[in-house]
């Protein structure tokens, strides 16, 4: 599935082998890594190093991929074998308890090799799929079906030879392997078959005999039994007795799973092979002039053919050049008929000499896996593994480390196992499709610390999509999530990843805030327990109020103060920044009983934001300001004289403190709201003085000041 | 490889540095035409639109740099007109600019823009590169000049973005350096001489520039500017570069070059002290202490410079143009890969001190332990190693990075080629593909847009 490791970008900037041009015209490369996918911008800067001097024209920026994103079929194929993945993880977790590790032993195998069966079904289905596509559909394909064939190939051979069923790990493998081969690579092919048997006299055909020798390696005894059957006709006496006392030879040879155990089949091995050589007494009888027919001498061929099931190793090698099977063929009829015992463990030496004379053909990764495995070399499987597809080694690696065939230690250096290695690699490939981060994060996460920490990478990096709707505030604050940052929440909760989870929830914060989505943004920063980030959202509000004024304010804090009461029952050190939050909400009330011209209740609300010394100090200057018409109302006197006293305090502070020059603390808001200088909020405070002195003057006129006012709340005594 | 994308004519003039958002879903782009464009990928099509677009600076504007999200959607320009300047994007309808300046809003429809919130004006040399610091040390630029200046500003308040205040500012070279001999393989002991040589470096693009936009020579405090011969091509020749070390653990440390050096330093910020240099990362140690190095016996790639400075190569040969930090991603060691003029693409492994070890020195299997002598016996020691270096750019390596996990290296250099490199299974670093921007000789053959698989 490589794609070409070289790119050339459309479109070129210098001709083809004159890339020297480029730095002559002042130019050379450079790239950046998106974190979105594993994509590349390339760009041309400037080269410090030349003479030229801006004027180059329009540029271009390139983006280029090490790797096509899965798409269509491949994508299918992806998401469903990673169920089987997930249901492996299951189960590894579960079975490494400490009470399962040894007591389940063969259950654990049985399950392994269960998972391992479902993804060569799978693959299998998928070849299926591919292959039957129509022909306008195999362009919408990614993989063609031959690629998912090569993953079937090798899956299945690597669950026969690695993932034996239970009881069988120390069983003559021969027939198994055979029934891989058949199946896998079909030899001889149906349509020679369909030509010969279509004949009168199938004899006389030259693809006569290598179909017959080809069908007794390949042990499809139907076949062969065919076509000696229609030797009864042949001419020659001998051959026709002959070939009938083959027949039953063939159908009568001993497989292993028709015997309950070993030793019996070997027995009926050794009695069949008894039977073998007395035909192949029989056949040195023959006398040497009626050996040839008019075509052939075909004493020879059924020569060959008895070799073989004597199992004579020269014979069978001498069939396999002829007939010009590979090294596949020839190690697994060594298997069946010249070494039925043949054990797994014994087949790499076997196989080793065979490609010795015969070798796998370098260039075919398929090949090369299917060599490694008879090899006994799962590490190079791998490494051939994923040069033909990365899926393939990482969930190969992922079966074998759970068996023990490879090492199950971190290699020192990287802190991973070589599993963890070809995970990752796979896990990688996903990541160039953004939408697949869930699998991409879930692949990693099986990779102990490193990959942990690389699936910490791309779930920060997992766009939100904050698309919030734009809608009345207060509502239910859940019914807007968005599914990503659900998702991107739930799985850091899944996998303990609490630090990701709140960075994500800040990031999170910091979006709604721009959005202007404050209570949202104020859940998130609580969610994170970021106080500090929950103090700045209350200031953007506060300053909604110096940029757009009272309405807006008021309505933006009625989105933040269903938080107040959250926060206020949760007992979190949330310190100084819920303060702020309760000024900005009792700041609000205040405005809006004003703008209902509720001034009675307006009045108190402002005495006693300052009472309760919820205000920050470069509030004060602002509420004073906003006093000065309820001081000047002339229907009532709408503060007790201890409330008038409480505020001329306040403004004496103000004043006082500015004398001292750190008149900005308490004015910062009153400039930015008027964009006046200090001095001249200072002016305008002083027209607040007179007011309170004038309010004064009006107690005093009424005496005892009593009656006007109306005792509320936690008015302060006088 | 395949190509994905284009973005046609995207500045009307060379583009100085790409940079993506965290999330890869906004390009900032900068050119030599002092303007900063911001694009959106429209995700159904893997299109690249223009969402702003402004000057930004009064000179060519060499990098630029994003914030966490976590602080907003900030963004950190460096310039030619040696300023770094704070830009933040606002939601439209916000009249108040606190600073009065903002950007001219960006053409189109756009109903965002970017403000200007601070300029920062301290660097007495052209800004070559700016990056913000890892989240967890809140919002911290840091920035390298052609004065040699590392400069770490720390934003004070955060609502306004309007006051950084200057953290750090050291001159590189003149940092407590670690004793010779550098770290270094023995593979390195033999300097290669490359052909990077700098066609045409008389009078170069940025040296023009500093010239036009120079101010009279700042008062260099080292006074070591004025006093180098060849001053004007210093800019020219030099590298500068940073990387902030992605990790938490320990503490603010950067990887640092300046000058025409090969040399990175791996500087360690804080609070109580002055910044201290933990490594040494020099591929070309002087054979002789620097105090000697009169007699032009200093290594390798500096050779046949007349009259050498100590202990820096004024041929720029070496100079490094680009470092790049790789998220540690729970790896026990950190990798750090440079780029330079010596045409070399380095990874650096550096081994933290153990916890357990501290005091003692760390080799790592037989590798040459780096002495940070400097801090004295008594304190943990960092050590480093090459473990790839790749010479295959065969000419001058401009810029190197990383990906999100720090598993694939990209280096870019003169000979038109955008290289990846990638660790196998048995963690040796080998060749991952390359991008190139030749006429193709058969495009089909080059360019497999549909990704099937190759023929077999």
């Amino acid at each position: 599935m490589t794609t070409s490791k070289h790119l050339n970008l459309v479109p070129p900037v210098v001709e083809a082998d004159h890339v020297e041009e480029l730095v002559q015209s002042g130019r050379t490369t450079a790239a950046c890594f998106s974190p979105y996918n594993k994509s590349l911008a390339v760009f041309l800067p400037p080269n410090p190093g030349s003479q030229l001097q801006g004027g180059s024209g329009e540029q271009d920026i390139y983006f280029a991929s090490s790797e096509a994103q899965p798409s269509s079929e491949r994508r299918l194929f992806i998401s469903d074998t990673s169920i089987i993945f997930a249901a492996f993880q299951n189960f590894l977790r579960v079975s490494s308890t400490p009470e399962n590790e040894w007591s389940q032993r063969d259950d654990s195998v049985r399950t392994i090799r269960k998972l391992a069966t479902d993804y060569v079904n799978f693959t299998k289905e998928c070849w299926i799929h591919a292959s039957q596509a129509t022909k306008e559909n195999q362009s919408s394909l990614q993989f063609t079906g031959d690629h998912y064939r090569t993953l079937y190939t090798c899956l299945s051979l690597f669950v026969v030879l690695y993932v034996p069923d239970s009881g069988l790990e120390d069983a003559p493998v021969g027939d198994e392997l055979m029934e891989w081969l058949n199946m896998h690579f079909i030899e001889p092919s149906t349509e020679e078959g369909d030509h010969l048997s279509s004949l009168e006299k199938p004899w006389e055909d030259e693809t006569f005999w290598p179909y017959l020798l080809r069908a007794t390696m390949r042990g499809l005894v139907k076949a062969a039994t065919f076509f000696l059957e229609a030797l009864s006709r042949h001419p020659s006496n001998y051959l026709r007795r002959l070939s009938s006392q083959l027949i039953p030879l063939l159908s009568d040879q001993p497989h292993l799973q028709n015997f309950a155990a070993e030793r019996d089949f070997a027995h009926a091995s050794r009695r069949w092979r008894e039977k073998v050589k007395a035909m192949r007494v029989e056949l040195t009888n023959v006398p040497e002039s009626d050996r040839r027919d008019e075509y052939e001498n075909w004493w020879d061929r059924l020569s060959s053919i008895v070799g073989i099931l004597e199992g004579r190793t020269e014979v069978i090698e001498k069939v396999c050049d002829e007939l010009g099977a590979d090294w596949k063929e020839l190690s697994v009829a060594w298997g069946v008929f010249a070494d039925f015992r043949l054990r797994r463990q014994d087949l790499p030496d076997v196989v080793a000499q065979i490609v010795d004379d015969v070798p796998p053909d370098p260039t075919d990764m398929e090949d090369m896996v299917h060599a490694s495995l008879f090899g006994g070399d799962p590490m190079k499987a791998l490494s051939y593994a994923s040069q033909l597809d990365p899926w393939l080694a990482a969930h190969m690696a992922d079966i074998m480390q759970s068996l023990g065939l490879i090492d199950r230690e971190p290699v020192e250096d990287t802190g991973l196992t070589v599993r963890d290695s070809y995970m990752l690699a796979y896990a990688e490939y996903l990541h160039s499709d953004a939408a697949l981060w869930r699998l991409t994060a879930a692949y990693m996460f099986s990779c102990g610390e490193v990959g942990v920490q690389c699936a910490d990478e791309v779930l920060l990096r997992v766009p939100l999509r904050l698309g919030v709707p734009q809608q009345s505030a207060g509502e239910d604050v859940t019914g807007v999530l968005t599914d990503t940052l659900r998702d991107v929440n739930a799985i850091c909760f899944e996998y303990q990843r609490e630090e990701v989870r709140r960075s994500v929830c800040k990031i999170a914060a910091q979006e709604l805030m721009q959005k202007k989505e404050y209570g949202l943004a104020i859940s998130y920063c609580s969610s994170a327990e970021d106080w500090p980030g929950l103090g700045r959202v209350v200031d953007r509000v506060l300053d909604e109020y110096i940029i757009s004024g009272p309405e807006n304010f008021t309505k933006y804090v009625s989105g933040i103060a269903p938080s107040l009461q959250v926060l206020n029952t949760a007992s979190a050190a949330q310190g100084v920044f819920i303060y702020r939050l309760m000024f900005a909400v009792r700041y609000a009330e205040f405005h809006q009983r004003m703008s209902c011209q509720d001034l009675q209740e307006a009045a108190w609300d402002l005495v006693s934001i300052f009472q309760e010394e919820t205000a920050p100090k470069s509030w004060w200057g602002v509420l004073l300001l906003d006093a000065l018409g309820l001081l000047e109302h002339k229907a009532a006197l709408l503060f007790s004289y201890p409330s008038a006293c409480l505020l001329l305090r306040r403004l004496e502070e103000v004043f006082t403190r500015s004398q001292h020059g750190s008149g900005d603390d308490y004015l910062r808001m009153l400039n930015r709201k008027a964009h006046s200088t200090p001095e001249a909020a200072l002016n305008q405070l002083q027209a607040v003085r007179l007011a309170l002195a004038r309010y004064f003057a009006r107690c005093t006129m009424i005496g005892t000041g009593g009656k006007q006012f109306m005792g509320r709340r936690s008015e302060i005594p006088a | 490889m395949i190509q994905t994308g284009l973005i046609q004519s995207a500045h009307n003039d060379l583009v100085t540095d790409v940079s993506y958002d965290f999330y890869g879903l906004r390009l900032a782009t900068c050119g030599l035409d002092q303007r900063i464009k911001v694009w959106q990928i429209d995700e159904t099509n893997g299109t690249w639109r223009v969402e702003d677009d402004w000057k930004a600076h009064d000179a060519a504007i060499s990098r630029l740099s994003w914030a966490h999200p976590e602080f907003g959607t900030i963004i950190a320009s460096a310039s030619f007109d040696r300023t770094i300047k704070v830009w933040e994007q606002t939601a439209g309808e916000i009249a108040a600019q606190p600073n009065g300046s903002a950007s001219s809003p960006a053409g189109g429809s756009s109903s965002t823009r970017w403000v200007e919130r601070a300029s920062l004006v301290d660097a007495r040399g052209t800004v070559r590169a700016v990056e913000f610091a890892p989240r967890h040390f809140g919002l911290k630029l840091a920035s390298i000049s052609s004065d040699n200046h590392l400069r770490v500003y720390e934003c004070l308040e955060q609502t306004s973005l309007a006051t950084w205040q200057l953290a750090e500012e050291v001159d590189v070279l003149r940092l407590p350096s670690s004793s010779s001999p550098s770290s270094h393989s023995v593979a390195f002991a033999t300097p290669t001489q490359t052909h990077a040589t700098l066609e045409g470096a008389s009078a170069s693009l940025v040296a023009q520039a500093i010239q036009q936009s120079q101010a009279p020579p700042a008062p260099a405090p080292s006074g070591q500017l004025a006093a180098r011969p060849g001053l004007g091509n210093r800019e020219a020749d030099g590298g500068w570069a940073l990387a902030w070390c992605k990790e938490r653990y320990w503490g603010e440390v950067l990887a640092v070059g300046a000058g025409t050096g090969g040399a990175v330093k791996i500087v360690q910020l804080s609070s109580s002290r002055r910044p201290t240099t933990l490594l040494t990362l020099d591929p070309a140690p002087p054979l002789l202490l620097p105090s000697s190095a009169s007699d032009s016996g200093a290594a390798g790639a500096s050779g046949g410079t007349p009259g050498g400075a100590a202990a820096e190569d004024t041929s720029g040969r070496s100079a490094i143009t680009s470092i790049a930090w790789a998220p540690s991603c729970g790896r026990s060691y950190h990798l750090i890969a440079t780029g330079g003029r010596d045409g070399r693409v380095r990874i650096w492994k550096l081994a933290p001190p153990a916890d357990s070890d501290a005091g003692l020195g760390l080799g790592l299997g037989g590798e040459m332990d780096v002495d940070g002598s400097e801090l004295g016996g008594g304190e943990p020691r960092w050590s480093g190693s090459v473990v790839a270096e790749f010479d295959q750019h065969k000419s001058a390596v401009g810029r190197v990075e990383w990906n999100i996990t720090g598993t694939l290296l990209s280096s870019a250099g003169n000979d038109g080629r955008v290289r990846l490199w990638k660790a196998s299974v048995g963690n040796v670093w080998k060749p991952a593909g390359s991008i190139g921007v030749e006429q193709g000789e058969d495009a089909a053959d080059d360019v497999d847009m549909d990704g099937h698989p190759a023929s077999n």
